[in-house]
């Protein structure tokens, strides 16, 4: 006799499970933000000391006097950095310094000494970075070095410019800032109890009713984890405003600084400061939240929060889908259940959960991790943004399938095929697969309808021999048929050369080069269909073929009547999985033809190979291997059809 | 004898004149790479040509016969090149994932051979359906996930995990099969004797199925150590590489060290290839068997 289980205990358990985890994760989510937020905070505003360090050395000239007045003159004025120093690459000098060990005989201006070297290399990676960002005309490395000291202060540097050329840099470290606060852990109680209180009190009301009382809790829980929700997304915002409020502050503040020095020089010539300008990214471009004189810009700060608060939303509102699904789960029995088979099973589950959850870590979840990729741009440079960045839906299905110019006439007429069209890789790969498996399988058959002979000697031998292919690492042939085929040292060109011929340079033509690959193949599938046809010859009784002699067949009747039909059972299984390994022979074309010329002798799997690690667009890559496996379910489908049709008959 | 007469049979010298020709052509780039190996040089040239050659001097360049008989490259393989370190890699690889793959895929069998619980028959097919996805999808994933997830790029672990968990199918439909043809009684009288389930597992059954797991083992330990484009993706630290990484590594790009290749192929493969023969009679009836019932 089991108890009657309570549906009030269950779906009060639910919905303190469900409250619990999914306030208890948006805290965490805030924290984390707060956290990221107040360390981006602190950055941006070192960031803004530092060039307005630079900046004041730039307009000091430099090097020289100046530069060192300046400098102890800003320190002054800026008691959070702990040290500064200017360093030129003319000379290799140390033009200034604020370090308390540059006193005395090491004091500014010297040669660099041996010890600070590191200081040298920053510089030279710095005027490296400039010069390499130039060229490319992007920002691929950073301009301004941000490191975090073992004692938690932050040392940056960053390059100075003169004529836009690298001639010097400078160099400071910041005092560690407090972190902020937690968030206040207040909001969270109260919205975690209430709704428990008052689905404790309506409950007693509804007595034991089911769908009254999940009506009840889902209404509960969306109270208190929604009205958490709108406390945290209010507070995500608040927080963006107020740290961009002080980096503009910072940088205003660091603006009067300057001009201040400036004034005490009678540097004030020039163009006026632009204490906004400062506010930059790693690689110097401006980050556009601040105008020239240092105020707020209101839409980019717009702009901004509300990217963060959309992140956060949809971050909140997956967590309550999950809070929902344990609500109901817990609360309508579905983990009562669960339980009851996990522990009534038991044995079996623990047998097979390691194995399962290996599976499911390395097999399923990358699957399902493949094919949500396909849905985004992802690329070498977003493939750790968060998956909703990157989203595009079907474009990538849309941008290779719905591609047909595969072909075009050039100027003179002729056909020019664009080989990184789906369509040209697509039949290339089934003009590859069908004349593979033919070849294969004639070869396959012949040899193994000679080595059937009666009585025939060295069968043993031949076999071993003939099976060599098959047994060499498939990779390792590869390469062997690619020297072979050497346009200049090559067997294969030798041969020809015996004949009087020209050697050819065989991967330069798409057609040489498939003849290189389908050789390859050839040689080591047909080995595969001479075994499994082997096997099933022997096993045809000898008292059949006897029978249709007495019959008067002849020996073509006898094949036909005979031996096919008793073939076919072990080859159409054989040609099914030969289709299958042909159409993925990856190592072959990869390693053989590589692709050349231009990629026309690609396969559909080396070309996404080649999209995801060559050419780095993950999410088209993703795209284009979910169809190969699309193509491979339709062909698994029809091929069950026919075999079982097969087998029917 | 008699019988033979009867079906009036080809001849046979056509046919063994025939099978050797062919059986030449099938074993010439074995015999090529046998004469780079011994050749003692670095060239894929099997002869040096003058500058204008009789017949003579070309049917010497298509000869696999070296003209001078050298161990150097085997000897320096290893001497000079990392490949001692590479096969390492590879054996240690390959033995892990063998012992993990086992591990794994013996106990998932037993549950699903022995016993009926929910979620069973869905079990057995996500594992078959997994075998058909293809490895380029499971590439890009697998990348991002060990290397930049896991950080476990260029490590013989990550390998291991790899190859561990994707043998488990193959191996689970294996051992499964041979499972079910151990007849239940001994387990009932062990039972009756009152042997816990994890005492006949360990003291009934993996005894009896000594034989499915040794070649269980065998196929995942040589799968392993010829697998090549997952460690070419995973690994790219030249001093973690696998065997057939380093191979490539000798040949690929503008590397032209075919000696070293030469040399490094017949050690990898001469394991191997020995395994497969013998192996080879399981592979066909495993594979024509799973296909039929499809």
């Amino acid at each position: 006799m089991t108890k009657r289980p309570s549906h009030r205990l269950r779906f009060l358990v639910g919905l303190a499970l469900a409250g619990g985890i999914s306030i208890g994760v948006s805290w965490l989510l805030l924290r984390t933000e707060r956290q990221q937020a107040a360390g981006a905070r602190t950055e941006r505003e070192a960031v803004v000391t530092l060039q307005s360090l630079a900046d004041l050395v730039e307009r000091a000239g430099r090097r020289g006097d100046p530069v060192r007045k300046a400098l102890a003159a800003w320190q002054a004025a800026n008691p959070s950095v702990r040290l500064a120093r200017v360093a030129a690459f003319e000379g290799i000098s140390l033009e200034a310094s604020t370090a308390p060990e540059d006193k005395g005989d090491r004091a500014a201006p010297r040669r660099l000494t041996h010890d600070e070297k590191p200081l040298y290399d920053r510089g030279q990676r710095l005027r490296a970075a400039v010069a390499t960002n130039r060229e490319e005309g992007g920002a691929r490395k950073p301009e301004i070095e941000t490191d975090q000291l073992p004692s938690g202060a932050l040392s940056l540097a960053a390059p100075i410019l003169e004529a836009g050329e690298v001639t010097g840099m400078v160099e400071i470290e910041i005092q560690p800032v407090p972190p902020l606060p937690q968030p206040s852990l207040f909001p969270p109680i109260v919205a975690f109890l209430g709704p428990l209180l008052l689905l404790g009190l309506v409950a007693l009301l509804l007595g034991e009713r089911r769908l009254p009382l999940a009506a009840v809790s889902v209404a509960c829980l969306a109270l208190g984890f929604g009205a958490y929700a709108l406390h945290s997304l209010a507070s995500v915002q608040n927080d963006r405003v107020l740290s961009h409020e002080a980096v503009a502050a910072h940088a205003r503040t660091q603006g009067g600084t300057a001009r201040s020095v400036l004034a005490a020089l009678g540097l004030e010539a020039g163009a006026p400061l632009q204490p906004g300008k400062w506010d930059v990214d790693a690689f110097r471009q401006p980050r556009g939240f601040l105008t020239g004189e240092g105020k707020l810009d209101p839409a980019a700060l717009a702009a901004n929060v509300e990217r963060a608060r959309g992140q956060a939303e949809r971050a909140l509102w997956g967590v309550g889908a999950l809070a929902l699904a344990i609500l109901l789960l817990v609360g309508l029995g579905g983990v009562n259940r669960l339980a009851a088979t996990l522990v009534a099973h038991r044995q079996a589950y623990l047998y097979v959960v390691p194995a399962m959850i290996g599976m499911l870590v390395l097999v399923f979840f990358p699957f399902l991790y493949g094919i949500t990729l396909s849905f985004t741009d992802s690329n070498l440079y977003s493939v750790n943004l968060p998956i909703t960045e990157t989203w595009i839906g079907l474009r990538n299905y849309g941008d290779i399938l719905g591609d047909f110019a595969f072909a075009h006439r050039a100027v003179d007429g002729s056909l020019v095929f664009d080989y990184l069209n789906f369509y040209w890789t697509l039949m290339f790969t089934v003009v590859w697969t069908v004349s593979n498996v033919t070849i294969g399988v004639t070869v396959g058959l012949v040899l193994a309808l000679v080595l059937n002979t009666k009585g025939l000697a060295l069968r043993p031998m031949y076999r071993v021999l003939l099976i060599l292919p098959w047994a060499t690492p498939n990779y390792i042939t590869a390469l062997i048929w690619k020297g072979m085929f050497h346009q200049q040292f090559g067997v294969v060109n030798h041969v020809i050369r015996l004949f009087g011929g020209q050697g050819l340079s065989w991967f330069d033509k798409p057609g040489t080069s498939f003849v290189t690959a389908l050789a390859t193949n050839g040689w080591l599938s047909f080995p595969f269909m001479m075994v499994v046809s082997l096997g099933a010859l022997q096993s045809i009784p000898g008292e059949l073929y006897e029978a249709a002699r007495v019959d008067g067949a002849s020996r073509w009747q006898q094949f036909k009547a005979i031996t096919l039909p008793s073939l076919r059972p072990a080859l159409v299984p054989a040609v099914i999985l030969s289709v299958v390994w042909t159409f993925n022979m990856f190592n072959i074309i990869y390693l053989v033809t590589a692709g050349e010329p231009g990629s026309s002798t690609e396969i559909l799997v080396t070309q996404a190979y080649k999209f995801a690690f060559e050419r780095y667009r993950y999410g088209y890559a993703a795209a284009y291997s979910t169809i190969i496996f699309g193509i491979l379910l339709v062909y698994g489908a029809i091929q069950n059809r026919v075999s079982r049709a097969t087998e029917a008959a | 004898m008699a019988r033979a007469r009867n079906r009036e049979e080809f001849p046979h010298a056509p046919l063994h004149a025939g099978l050797v020709v062919f059986t030449f052509l099938t074993v010439y780039p074995v015999l090529w790479v046998f004469t780079i190996a011994f050749s003692g040089k670095q060239s894929l040239a099997l002869a040096d040509l003058p500058e204008s050659p009789t017949l003579w001097d070309r049917l010497r360049a298509i000869t696999p016969w070296p003209e001078r008989w050298s161990m150097a490259n085997f000897a320096s393989v290893f001497a000079d090149q990392p490949f001692l370190a590479w096969l390492g890699n590879s054996a240690l690889i390959a033995v892990a994932t063998t012992i993990l793959g086992v591990c794994l895929a013996m106990t998932a069998a037993y549950a699903f051979s022995r016993f009926r619980f929910p979620g069973q028959r869905a079990g057995m097919m996500s594992f078959l359906v997994s075998q058909m996805f293809p490895g380029t999808l499971m590439l890009i994933p697998l990348y991002i996930i060990v290397v930049q997830w896991l950080g476990l790029g260029s490590t013989r672990t990550g390998l291991v995990l790899v190859y561990g968990t994707t043998s488990v199918p193959f191996s689970v439909w294996m051992l499964k099969g041979y499972f079910d043809t151990i007849p239940k009684e001994l387990e009932e009288a062990a039972v009756i004797e009152g042997a816990s389930a994890g005492k006949i597992f360990w003291r009934i059954i993996i005894p009896l199925a000594k034989p499915a797991l040794a070649i269980t083992a065998l196929f995942s330990f040589m799968s392993s150590w010829n697998e090549f484009i997952l460690a070419a993706t995973l690994i790219d630290k030249e001093e973690m590489y696998t065997a057939p990484v380093g191979l490539r590594f000798f040949v690929g790009g503008f590397s032209q060290q075919w000696g070293y290749f030469a040399a490094g192929s017949i050690i990898v493969s001469i394991p191997v290839v020995f395994l497969f023969l013998y192996l080879q009679k399981y592979l066909v009836s495993g594979l024509t068997a799973g296909s039929v019932k499809g």
